[in-house]
């Protein structure tokens, strides 16, 4: 009796019309015990001055579940307490004044199944714009077994992929046709058969090579595969070239793909710009058509690489093996572009593991389990050439696609001997590896032992001796593990 | 030609040494091995003949290595290769497959080209070697 | 490179054998031989000759004496339950550690494992265990029953052949140690001289004495926190004599064997006591839990109730 009279009460203060705090609302339960079924997201908050943390947390939770900025009567007519979002922790970020971590959970039922779609309009709806909170970032989830087990994920997965190419035990090669723009079809043939002859494994459109005045697409598509074709033949191994089947339309991609399918190529590409409910229909057509599927993560630094704001690349890694690619580029550490090396490890490891226990010092914020769900090749492209094959193979592993577009097709002797350089390299350095010598250290001789009898290596390593990126990365991991002293 | 399926293709012949280092490295990732042969270098002949079973429980390179002599004895003029297979959850597939072996002459593959409609060509890929019945290939 | 080294006179160039047995680390092993084997004097004495020989033999190797790839393949002789296999283990990791081997692991096999069914399944048989062994020891228990004279056709023949044609040409490769009682090893190697010239070390593994019965079960016993309580040892001592009369005597296996079923009458006599107990309880092992086997049942001719 005095429970009822009590939850009369509250449920009368709760649903007075006007504005009260999200925490007030529900929005914030320090007490909660996430479900095995929840869905669970970290975000990055930075507060607008004055206002307190646990309701930024709390207003987040809010915005990116039932909430408006009001009290609504309907709510009644709902059992909103299972709809509301919860925040159930809100630390401070280490070693940051303003920045605080907040844990929400969501309920199962407040997404549809297998849509990321959905996934991503609620948590990543409104909420980024939301004005109590100066910048916000989504860091982790950690996406329930019930949940996965929705997704169709990776058409083809790193198994498949490796049987169906009878490739096994190194890195795959690849390199991105150059320059990037203007070849005509047949012009752009020459780069992919020259790159294939010389010993790489794929060759890859770029992801603004859609269909142009210089080139349309089924020019590239037919010249592309007489390459790959004639590769094959010189080689005896399986080819490939990434065709880009990324369109203004569904239509026009699905009948790109259709094509490449029939021109018999085992790959197609698509870049991130398509959207996520284009790139989850390429992955079912793929998965129907036994076709690899290749993502160009074209776009995404827009939104990942600044700390406090947006979307952390593990995040979008996530949602990408739930859509379905099979290759997806996520940084090379050593190369041009943005890449810490404990933030990749994190980001691999989510590609390719069964599962990922939580594991702060490589940005992982939760247990994640991914229920047989195919893994994902990771690819390293940008800036990568072979002097620094050991320093590739050391942090990556060997399931990973390196792609070598410059430090194959600007190799002093040609395209050819680019290519050679890089597969000797590859093969000497996981050669040495297998035999349990050290290649971080010893990479270098073992690179050079290799170049003895292959002067294509000599000339790389002559000509890209010097060439490292050594700039500091912007995301970072903020828990690092100290080790203990031994 | 030189026929550049395996993962070690691209460099000189492995010697037995270098090749008994990485059975020893297979063995060590508790992967069983097998030794397989074929005059069919397609690169979609998927199944080469198995030179005896897959090599469970293995502790050293040795009983490998003498059935990859048994099998090079056997089969001369035909390509031998290992594969070590991995029965991790998960994998549960090849993770190392090299060529120990190779026939003294590689004719190669010829492309046949059927052209269709519009500029679109057929393409079919055929070994020299697959002229001859099994068994008579590699000279 | 070519930097001639002043000429030594051979003679005259050392080597420290206590470095290189140190380097080994066989000298925990052979501890551990002594420690936790009860007995079995003339083996552990065997066991530290030939270890002393094969550290020689890395010793002269080191000096550029010639020394050959030695012949280690033995003969482990003796009654069941005597260490045959415990001591093969120990030989397994001397032999690994001295670099003889490159792995050190034990296969134990008997006759089944090797010998084939029908026609054409015995050298895959043989050839897989063989392969399995490799870098390691290949111990072959009652090797004997590998050769069957009365049967002309028998497939043992087969293993035979190959397991002498592995023992002479991949003596890098693996080690193997055959197993059985004395005289019908004996028999086995004069039937089959090819074996008897590839052993190059015979072990002979006496019967336990009645006393190191004894203190084998107490050393068990210590292991898993129980104790003797002196009646009962005096009924072990009986049991013991009793034992060795009967067939299938097992020496140290059918100690232990006896002092596990004296663990399960334990425990039921504590269960139908069903009163509160204490730990000295659980851990006490009465003469009636020894009694009460049927070793005594069978010999004694007691008079009926």
């Amino acid at each position: 009796m005095n429970d009822k009279a009590k939850q009369a009460r509250d449920a009368k203060e709760r649903y007075t019309p006007g504005v009260i705090p999200y925490a007030k609302m529900g929005y914030y339960e320090p007490d909660y015990v996430p479900k095995d079924t929840d869905i669970l997201a970290v975000f990055r908050i930075t507060p607008q001055e004055g206002v307190d943390p646990v309701e930024a947390a709390a207003a987040v939770a809010g915005e990116s579940s039932t909430a408006t900025w009001t009290v609504v009567w309907t709510d009644r007519l709902t059992a909103s307490e299972n709809y509301r979002a919860k925040a159930y922790k809100v630390e401070r970020v280490p070693g940051s004044a303003e920045q605080y971590f907040a844990y929400i959970a969501y309920d199962l039922d407040l997404f549809e199944p297998g849509s990321i779609a959905n996934l991503t309009a609620s948590l990543i709806g409104n909420v980024f714009g939301f004005k109590p909170v100066k910048a916000l970032r989504l860091e982790d989830m950690r996406l329930p077994v019930a949940y996965v087990k929705t997704f169709q994920g990776p058409p083809t997965g790193i198994v498949v992929e490796r049987e169906r190419l009878d490739k096994f035990g190194r890195p795959l090669l690849g390199a991105t046709a150059k320059p990037k723009l203007g070849l005509s079809g047949k012009n752009y043939g020459r780069v992919v058969y020259e790159a294939l002859k010389g010993g790489l494994d794929f060759v890859k459109d770029d992801e603004n090579i859609n269909s142009q005045p210089f080139m349309h697409w089924r020019d590239r598509f037919l010249y592309a595969m007489e390459a790959v074709n004639r590769a094959g033949a010189e080689s005896g191994e399986v080819k490939g070239h990434y065709l880009n089947v990324t369109g203004a339309t569904m239509e026009d991609m699905y009948e790109r793909a259709e094509f490449a399918r029939d021109v018999g190529s085992v790959i197609v590409m698509i870049d991130l710009v398509i959207g996520y409910t284009a790139i989850q229909s390429m992955a079912k057509w793929s998965r129907a058509n036994d076709m690899i599927l290749h993502l160009h993560r074209a776009g995404h630094a827009t939104y990942t690489r600044q700390k406090n704001h947006g979307i952390s690349f593990r995040v979008i890694s996530k949602w990408m093996r739930l859509a379905g690619v099979d290759h997806i580029h996520a940084g090379t550490v050593v190369g041009k572009l943005e890449g810490d090396p404990a933030v990749i490890a994190g980001i691999y490891d989510t590609l390719r593991e069964p599962r990922t226990p939580e594991n702060l010092s490589h940005g992982l914020f939760f247990d994640q389990e991914w229920a047989g769900l195919r893994k994902v090749m990771p690819v390293a492209s940008g800036g990568i050439h072979a002097g620094q094959m050991h320093q590739l193979i050391d942090y990556l592993g060997e399931d990973v696609v390196l792609q070598f577009g410059g430090g194959t097709i600007g190799h002093p002797m040609g395209i050819q001997a680019g290519a050679t350089a890089n597969r000797v390299a590859l093969e000497a350095v996981i050669l040495a590896r297998n035999e349990g010598r050290d290649i971080r250290t010893e990479g270098p001789q073992i690179l050079a032992d290799a170049a003895k009898t292959c002067q294509p290596l000599r000339a790389a390593l002559d000509t890209w001796k010097d060439i490292t990126f050594d700039y500091t990365s912007t995301d970072t991991v903020d828990y690092v593990t100290i080790p203990t002293a031994a | 030609m030189r026929l550049t399926q395996g993962t070690f293709s691209y460099l000189p012949d492995l010697t037995d040494a270098q090749i008994s280092a990485q059975i020893e490295y297979a063995l060590g990732k508790g992967w069983a091995l097998g030794v397989e042969y074929t005059d069919d270098p397609h690169p979609r002949n998927t199944y080469w003949e198995m030179w005896g079973l897959p090599m469970f429980d293995l502790h050293d390179a040795a009983g490998v290595m003498q059935e990859v002599t048994a099998c090079r004895a056997a089969q001369p003029q035909k390509y031998v290769r290992i594969n070590a297979f991995d029965a991790t959850r998960g994998w549960e597939t090849v993770r190392l497959s090299f060529i120990v072996h190779r026939p003294a002459d590689e004719p190669g593959f010829r492309l046949e080209r059927t052209e269709d409609r519009g500029r679109t060509i057929r393409y079919t890929l055929h070994a020299y070697a697959t002229d001859k019945p099994p068994g008579r290939r590699y000279g | 490179m070519g930097d001639a080294a002043p000429a030594t006179p051979p003679g005259s160039r050392r080597i420290d054998l206590r470095t290189l047995y140190a380097d080994s680390e066989i000298g925990p092993l052979l501890a551990e031989l002594d420690n936790d084997l009860v007995g079995l004097e003339p083996v552990k004495r065997r066991i530290r000759e030939i270890a002393a020989f094969l550290l020689v033999t890395r010793a002269r190797e080191q000096l550029g004496l010639s020394s050959g790839a030695p012949t280690l393949h033995m003969a482990f002789t003796g009654n069941p339950g005597t260490g045959k296999t415990t001591v093969a283990l120990r030989m397994a990791g001397i032999l690994h550690r001295l670099g003889f081997i490159r792995k050190g692991h034990l296969v134990s096999v008997t006759r089944d494992d090797l010998v084939g069914q029908y026609i054409g399944h015995t050298a895959p048989k043989t050839k897989e265990i063989l392969k399995r062994a490799m870098g390691g020891v290949l111990f072959i228990d009652e090797a004997y029953y590998l050769h069957r004279p009365e049967n002309e056709k028998d497939y043992g023949q087969e293993a035979i052949e190959i397991l002498l044609q592995v023992m002479e040409n991949q003596r890098d490769d693996l080690t193997v140690i055959l197993a059985g009682y004395r005289d019908r090893m004996d028999r086995f190697f004069e039937s089959n001289p090819g074996f008897r010239s590839r052993i190059a070390h015979h072990v002979h593994f006496p019967d336990f004495a009645d006393a190191e019965l004894l203190s084998i079960v107490e050393k068990l016993a210590l292991q898993a926190e129980y104790r003797l309580s002196e009646e009962a040892r005096v009924a072990l001592r009986d049991y013991i004599v009793q034992r060795r009369l009967q067939p299938n005597f097992a020496n140290a296996r059918s100690i232990r064997n006896a002092f596990d079923r004296s663990r399960l009458r334990q425990a039921m006599r504590l269960v139908e006591i069903g009163a509160e107990i204490s730990a000295d309880d659980l851990v006490m092992i009465e003469a009636a839990d020894i009694r009460g086997s049927s070793v005594f049942a069978n010999s004694l001719p007691k008079s009926s109730p």
